[in-house]
């Protein structure tokens, strides 16, 4: 709010806030509560990487490339296990607000941190997977989409992986809980809760939660999370099976 | 993967029919595979009983065989292990690949191979351009770039790997060595089965094709060394040999041999050949090679036209007779 830029848009949300207070609000996409967008996803999107997918949750549409395991170009000790680095960038295009910075830096670690748990980084010593995200539009619920994308990449580059990761968020809004928010429902939420889950395993990697909660609030919330993912996986499930089975 | 590449050569709809039925059929020829493709995190079934071996890409889970990547379930006697369709070249040795040279260091060659690390050549595991057999001497070391330079393409074989991992080869015959005069083609490495013969002359378009194991395949003006051997040691043996050898062939800037145009739309005819058989995933031989370069002559269609829809149509069918007489052979 610091920035006179950032200035309007703040004011148009305090007016779209109000609305919502109450309990039988509508969501702007005519979805209930807890209804996520379609999900759309294709593997090998991108020829020149080892493996690539394409995602798109309703409006938000997102691309991710595998690279390697190739050779760790920075010079570093030997190590028994390989390296996965994550990089999160945001199209110029992909907001509103064009070219505007985005406040996302912390997406690439949490990628990583997401990934690292289903990743057999002890299948490719010495070397480093390098896993690019490009967020073309963001509309909403972009970290689920990446690293939901970025497993679902890393599945199509060969690497080794216990499961599929999946990826959901929840957002507190007044007293409601909704499940995929778009951008603008995140843009007055509460609180949120991010899942990232490996379906088969019933594992969790990843669970990051922001804002003011109750117990009871974030043991609803993480089932609804955990039931979304467990959908999502299948739908990548499916998507391999697709890819694999027509290329043979 | 296929489809994608499908989807770019534009077919017309009675292409893209014919297409269709033409893999359908092949589908249905070929013992099924399809029913065998694991997505990451699928149970493999495996009867307990008989034991198992878990191989490349499962590990276990609560007593379950489960996948761990994305490909096809193969088995092996007792042995199960899950083939990935597009991923890195994983070498054995003894492969023949063929590699870009991407750096030149300190008694070592770096070449980019398509496997997940760099492979090593030493100088040490390479026959001299005098071909004598000796110590390695500090001024063999500073000579180096003179035989292979970096983005020089060059033959060789895997030799091994060293305790940390890391893949070395060696060219210690004649048949490996330099690549010049041609084209490099990179194709997913599954299509190239290893054979006895990776090294073809190709008689009657007077041009060489290297299949590399690692995906790499290189098509090339045929080389003749003095002791017929295919390929020559690279260096500077091979131009000293060839520039006395053909005294007719007109020399370029550098005193280069010229190659005659016949020569490069052969080896472009070649080339094309096998870009229309990578893209439909067919597996990748000699003869299957030849056959689609003389289809392409005998109807008459011009290399450029070679990559266009309906030669890639006549392909496909053409392979699906080709297994159905096998089949009735064999029934």
């Amino acid at each position: 709010m610091a920035s006179p830029a950032s200035y309007a848009l703040r004011r148009h949300q305090q007016q779209r806030r109000r609305p919502l207070q109450d309990d039988n609000w509508v969501r702007s996409d005519g979805r209930g509560f807890h209804q996520c967008r379609p999900a759309f996803l294709r593997t090998g999107a991108a020829r020149a990487a080892s493996g690539s997918a394409y995602a798109e949750f309703g409006s938000t549409k997102v691309i991710v490339s595998v690279f390697g395991p190739r050779e760790s170009k920075k010079a570093m000790k030997y190590s028994g296990i390989g390296r996965l680095n994550c990089n999160v960038n945001f199209a110029t295009f992909s907001t509103a607000t064009r070219g505007q910075e985005s406040d996302h830096k912390d997406f690439s670690s949490m990628l990583h941190k997401a990934l690292e748990g289903a990743v057999l980084l002890e299948s490719f010593p010495k070397t480093t997977v390098d896993v690019f995200a490009l967020v073309l539009e963001s509309g909403g619920s972009d970290l689920p989409a990446v690293i939901s994308c970025a497993s679902l990449a890393l599945a199509d580059a060969g690497i080794m992986m216990y499961d599929l990761v999946a990826s959901a968020s929840v957002s507190c809004i007044g007293n409601s809980l909704i499940i995929d928010p778009a951008a603008e429902e995140e843009d007055c939420q509460d609180g949120s809760l991010t899942v990232a889950f490996m379906p088969s395993r019933r594992e969790i990697t990843q669970l990051t939660l922001t804002g003011e909660w109750s117990t009871g609030r974030i043991h609803e919330a993480t089932e609804l999370c955990l039931d979304a993912c467990s959908k999502l996986g299948e739908i990548m499930r499916t998507c391999l099976k697709q890819a694999v089975s027509s290329s043979t | 993967m296929r489809d994608l590449h499908l989807q770019q050569l534009r077919l017309n709809q009675t292409q893209r029919v014919r297409l269709q039925t033409a893999l359908q059929k092949l589908q249905d020829v070929s013992p099924s595979s399809a029913a065998a493709t694991v997505a990451v995190a699928d149970n493999i079934p495996v009867n307990h009983e008989d034991g198992v071996l878990k191989g490349h890409g499962t590990s276990e889970l609560d007593g379950q065989v489960v996948a761990t990547l994305c490909g096809v379930v193969e088995r092996v006697n007792k042995l199960v292990y899950v083939r990935t369709l597009r991923a890195r070249y994983k070498p054995e040795i003894g492969d023949i690949i063929v590699g870009r040279v991407i750096e030149v260091a300190t008694k070592h060659w770096r070449l980019e191979i398509n496997f997940s690390q760099d492979a090593v050549l030493m100088l040490s595991s390479m026959n001299l351009p005098d071909g004598i057999q000796r110590r390695r001497t500090a001024t063999d070391e500073l000579n180096m770039r003179s035989i292979f330079e970096e983005n020089d393409v060059i033959c060789a074989e895997v030799r091994g790997f060293q305790h940390d991992g890391s893949l070395h080869l060696q060219a210690r015959s004649l048949k490996y060595g330099k690549l010049k005069s041609g084209q490099l083609l990179t194709v997913p490495p599954y299509l190239i089965k290893r054979r006895k013969q990776h090294f073809h002359h190709l008689e009657n378009y007077g041009v060489d094709l290297i299949l590399g194991c690692n995906g790499f395949i290189w098509i090339g003006e045929h080389v003749e060394t003095s002791n017929g051997v295919m390929e020559g040691d690279g260096g500077n043996k091979v131009e000293e040999s060839n520039e006395s050898s053909s005294h007719s062939v007109p020399l370029g800037e550098k005193g280069q041999r010229l190659m005659s145009l016949e020569t490069r739309q052969h080896i472009c005819q070649i080339a094309n050949a096998v870009r229309v058989l990578s893209t439909l995933g067919f597996s990748l031989t000699t003869e299957g090679i030849l056959e689609a370069a003389k289809a392409s002559i005998s109807l008459g269609i011009n290399t450029k036209d070679m990559l266009g829809a309906e030669f890639h149509v006549q392909t496909a069918e053409r392979e699906v007779g080709r297994r159905m007489s096998l089949l009735r052979k064999k029934g």
